[in-house]
């Protein structure tokens, strides 16, 4: 195998498929290999950790055809600090040697025959949709926060993508909060899969600036999402996700247009002082004044109390984990927002004021 | 059982490296063998590729070694055999969309097959007798219309069904559709909003061809007639309706008719339609009462396997004062919230997170509401009813608010005879006795009190 690459493009393709490379201790050592297969003048380079899997494809001037593995994160490392240039890589029996004008470095590999197989998508019955890369990325961050880390649930672990009334809607939710985001609508096709949140973030840190789409395949066993040259290959979540539609409130029996800064200020500010009690915080409606009351109370520290002044129809009063609000607030993308409030114990409703295609919900906490 | 595999993955342990048992083997398991055929589970699809083409042979040897007669094996993504699954079930909505266009790709992935919609009879199938609960709510009108199943276009000949949105008419009228063509297939039934009958009747004049109307409509051997009020003021589909009901009936052919209020209560309509109607009778669908509702939801946990607690029911049955719908709605919003919690469905309950819904919060009316609520109803000053009047009229208002405080409220005799500034209250007992006694006979004092229960919670 011999090939030549540009060094500027091999280092940045490098970059990405070596993160989920793993470091080679307690697993199995070709995990931490990347897979580099060169055909018909294109470069390959994978990388898989046994949940998914990143696929990079390179231009390349001159090339033999051949594959080897080397470890990721050195090859990475090593040519991100060459020379701007053409790198050449060759390899004999299980050792690649990288070249660069007087650099040069030999590396030991394994052979390719020891990576594991990948699976095929079957593009041809999969479900596609294209997403215009800012929405994806908008839509995936927003809604990736409210998933959870407690493995003992899977299936809350992911993202869910489902489609209803012809929309492509992602959600993920804890069990606590909930975020839900309408990616495209008039869609005809029909998707529910759970995807890891994991593979989110992965893709979310893979998109470089020439992106322009994203696109989704849903094959029957597999997701696959396509930025640019880059592929990344993901198992689905087992399980079924629960039938969260029910748990979004139709209506609030308060409504607040706020500012999202005066909020985020004010949230801020109690969550000083609520540290000791796990970021418990009160919010309080009074329609006679015309005001939310934001409030913290340390027993140790002192308290703390902000006003905000808005039109307010009912008076209510809600404990909240601060953490869970910050998050909800730092995800809107309009500065006036809408907090709907039903009782104490009533799931509370953050949405922008005008854009209507998200809705994060937060289950309070008893006060 | 599946000892074995231990043993199988203690051999294969000792024949791979270390890391390879570990990445690949260690979380697989093994589901069962049949014909020869070992199935054994794995963690993801990457693993489901890896493992047959690194390990399949040593597993088939092992297995072997370990007194099983295995020739072949699959692998399979644990928890997967339902999830992820090409379905070529079409749902309803690509029915609705069929005329414009098939979709390019109609792949489904879910659990649950979509709810089949037949695109001639407009019969759902999975409305049935079987999942059908009955209660002394319904059970005139399901008696009747397994009547009309035994002998359609006979004695019962219109059937029209009425009562509260929600309480199960189409539920009703479409098992006996699926029902008459599980009898019979060859039988031409066609079910159909009485809005879709108005459309199809504008569409034909618009477009100047009735034959498709005609083609649709006539022949027919069954007819089902859903939500008839809607009918309201619009004369031309009246009279056409009117034609295909006079031909259906003479000539001895079914026709079902489902509406939310008697015939002479929808405005407008033509006064000999309406006599026809019901001149087989009407049959009414009530609320249901707390053990029609409990059974309605046991029935629902048992026919799709649902662990909830007998008090979780009963909280539900309690609280939804609205209809079937409402209940059903509730009843699976508590489950998902208990799936998310990781909570029984009581549990939830007890945690305060339940009552989130409006049919749930509507859960206060009082002693005096109740008394108001019946006065206007039966159109009489507060203090007449409350007199000691024997007068039948006023004995009855004032019978029928003592039902409702202890049926709605649960108030004691005693209790309710002082919210009612009696002194004795025997006269409590007698009085809801008498009403018991008359709801069984009466229908129009049960359909009364239906409206009244309703109007209370307002």
């Amino acid at each position: 195998m011999e090939v030549n690459v540009d060094q500027g493009k091999l280092a940045k393709a490098l970059a990405i498929v070596s993160k989920i490379a793993t470091n080679g201790k307690a697993t199995l050592p070709i995990l931490s290999n990347v897979l580099i297969k060169v055909l018909d003048s294109k470069v390959t380079l994978t990388t898989t950790n046994l949940d998914m899997a990143v696929v990079d494809y390179l231009p390349t001037s001159k090339s033999k055809n051949g594959e080897i593995t080397v470890p990721a994160r050195l090859l990475a490392d090593f040519v991100a600090n060459l020379p701007k240039g053409e790198v050449k890589i060759s390899a004999k029996d299980t050792k690649i040697t990288v070249t660069s004008g007087k650099y040069k470095s030999v590396m030991n590999g394994s052979d390719a025959s020891d990576f594991p197989e990948l699976p095929e998508l079957n593009e041809k019955d999969s479900v596609i949709y294209k997403i215009p890369v800012e929405d994806f990325k908008e839509s995936m961050s927003s809604v990736k926060i409210a998933a959870s880390n407690d493995t003992t649930r899977p299936a809350l672990t992911g993202v869910y993508f489902n489609t209803a009334d012809e929309s492509l809607f992602v959600a993920a939710t804890d069990g606590y909060r909930l975020a839900e985001k309408k990616i495209i609508s008039g869609v005809s096709s029909e998707v529910k899969a759970i995807v890891p949140a994991n593979t989110i973030t992965e893709v979310l840190s893979s998109i470089s600036e020439e992106v322009e789409e994203v696109e989704i395949l849903f094959d029957e066993s597999e997701v696959c999402f396509r930025l640019g040259e880059i592929e990344i290959t993901s198992k689905y979540i087992d399980g079924s996700f629960p039938d969260y539609r029910k748990l979004i409130p139709e209506k609030s029996d308060v409504d607040l247009i706020l500012q999202k800064s005066d909020v985020l200020r004010v949230t801020k500010l109690a969550a000083l002082f609520a540290r000791e009690v796990g970021g418990s915080i009160i919010l309080e409606t009074s329609a006679s004044e015309g005001v939310l009351k934001v409030s913290s109370v340390a027993n140790e520290y002192g308290e703390n109390v902000s006003e905000l002044n808005t039109e307010v129809s009912g008076d209510i009063k809600v404990v909240f984990n601060s953490r869970y609000l910050l998050d909800a607030l730092n995800v809107l993308s309009e500065e006036e927002i809408k907090i709907g409030i039903s009782g104490s114990l009533q799931p509370v409703k953050i949405e922008n004021s005008k854009q209507n295609d998200y809705v994060h919900i937060v289950m309070p906490l008893k006060g | 059982m599946f000892d074995v595999w231990k043993n199988v993955l203690e051999s294969l342990k000792q024949q791979i490296s270390h890391e390879k048992f570990v990445t690949y083997l260690q979380k697989t398991s093994l589901e069962n063998v049949e014909d020869g055929v070992a199935k054994i589970g794995v963690q993801n699809i990457f693993m489901q590729i890896n493992v047959r083409k690194n390990f399949d042979t040593l597993i088939i040897k092992a297995l072997n070694d370990n007194g099983l007669k295995v020739k072949s094996t699959e692998y399979v993504v644990q928890n997967n055999t339902n999830r992820v699954r090409k379905s070529r079930e079409v749902s309803i909505k690509d029915i609705i969309n069929n005329t414009k266009q098939k979709p390019k790709n109609n792949r489904i992935i879910e659990n649950n097959p979509p709810i089949r919609l037949s695109l001639s009879t407009g019969l759902i199938p999975e409305y049935t007798f079987d999942n059908f609960v009955v209660g002394t709510n319904n059970d005139v009108a399901v008696f009747t219309a397994k009547a009309v199943v035994d002998d359609p276009g006979g004695k019962r000949n219109p059937f029209f069904l009425y009562g509260k949105s929600g309480v199960g008419k189409t539920h009703l009228v479409q098992a006996i559709g699926n029902e008459l063509l599980k009898k019979n297939p060859k039988l031409k039934i066609l079910y159909t909003p009485i809005n879709r009958f108005y459309a199809d009747f504008i569409d034909s004049i618009k477009s100047k061809k009735p034959e498709a109307f005609s083609k649709k409509y006539n022949h027919l051997d069954v007819l089902i007639v859903d939500d008839f009020q809607m009918i309201i003021g619009k004369e031309k589909s009246q009279e056409e309706f009117f034609n295909l009901f006079n031909e259906m009936y003479l000539s001895k052919r079914q026709v079902i008719v489902t509406s939310d209020r008697l015939p002479d209560e929808i405005k407008d309509l033509d006064v000999r339609l309406s006599s026809r109607l019901t001149q087989a009778g009407a049959f009414d669908i009530q609320l249901p009462s707390f053990e029609d509702k409990c059974a309605i939801l046991q029935a629902k946990a048992e026919f799709n396997n649902h662990e909830i607690e007998r008090e979780a029911i009963e909280y539900i049955a309690e609280n939804v004062k609205t209809n079937i719908r409402d209940l059903n709605s509730e009843y699976e919003k508590l489950l998902t919230f208990a799936e998310l919690r990781n909570m029984t469905p009581l549990e939830i309950i007890n945690s305060g997170y339940a009552n989130s819904s409006p049919s749930v919060r509507r859960n206060s009316t009082t002693p005096k509401k109740i008394i108001d609520k019946v006065a206007k109803y039966y159109e009489m000053p507060v203090s007449t009813m409350l007199s000691k009047s024997r007068v039948a009229h006023i004995k009855n208002a004032r019978q029928v608010a003592m039902y409702l405080m202890q049926n709605e409220l649960g108030l004691s005799t005693t209790k309710t005879a002082r919210e009612l500034g009696l002194k004795d209250h025997t006269t409590v007992m007698n009085g809801v006795k008498r009403i018991n006694n008359e709801m069984k006979m009466n229908f129009k004092l049960r359909e009364e009190i239906g409206t009244l229960r309703e109007s209370i919670y307002d």
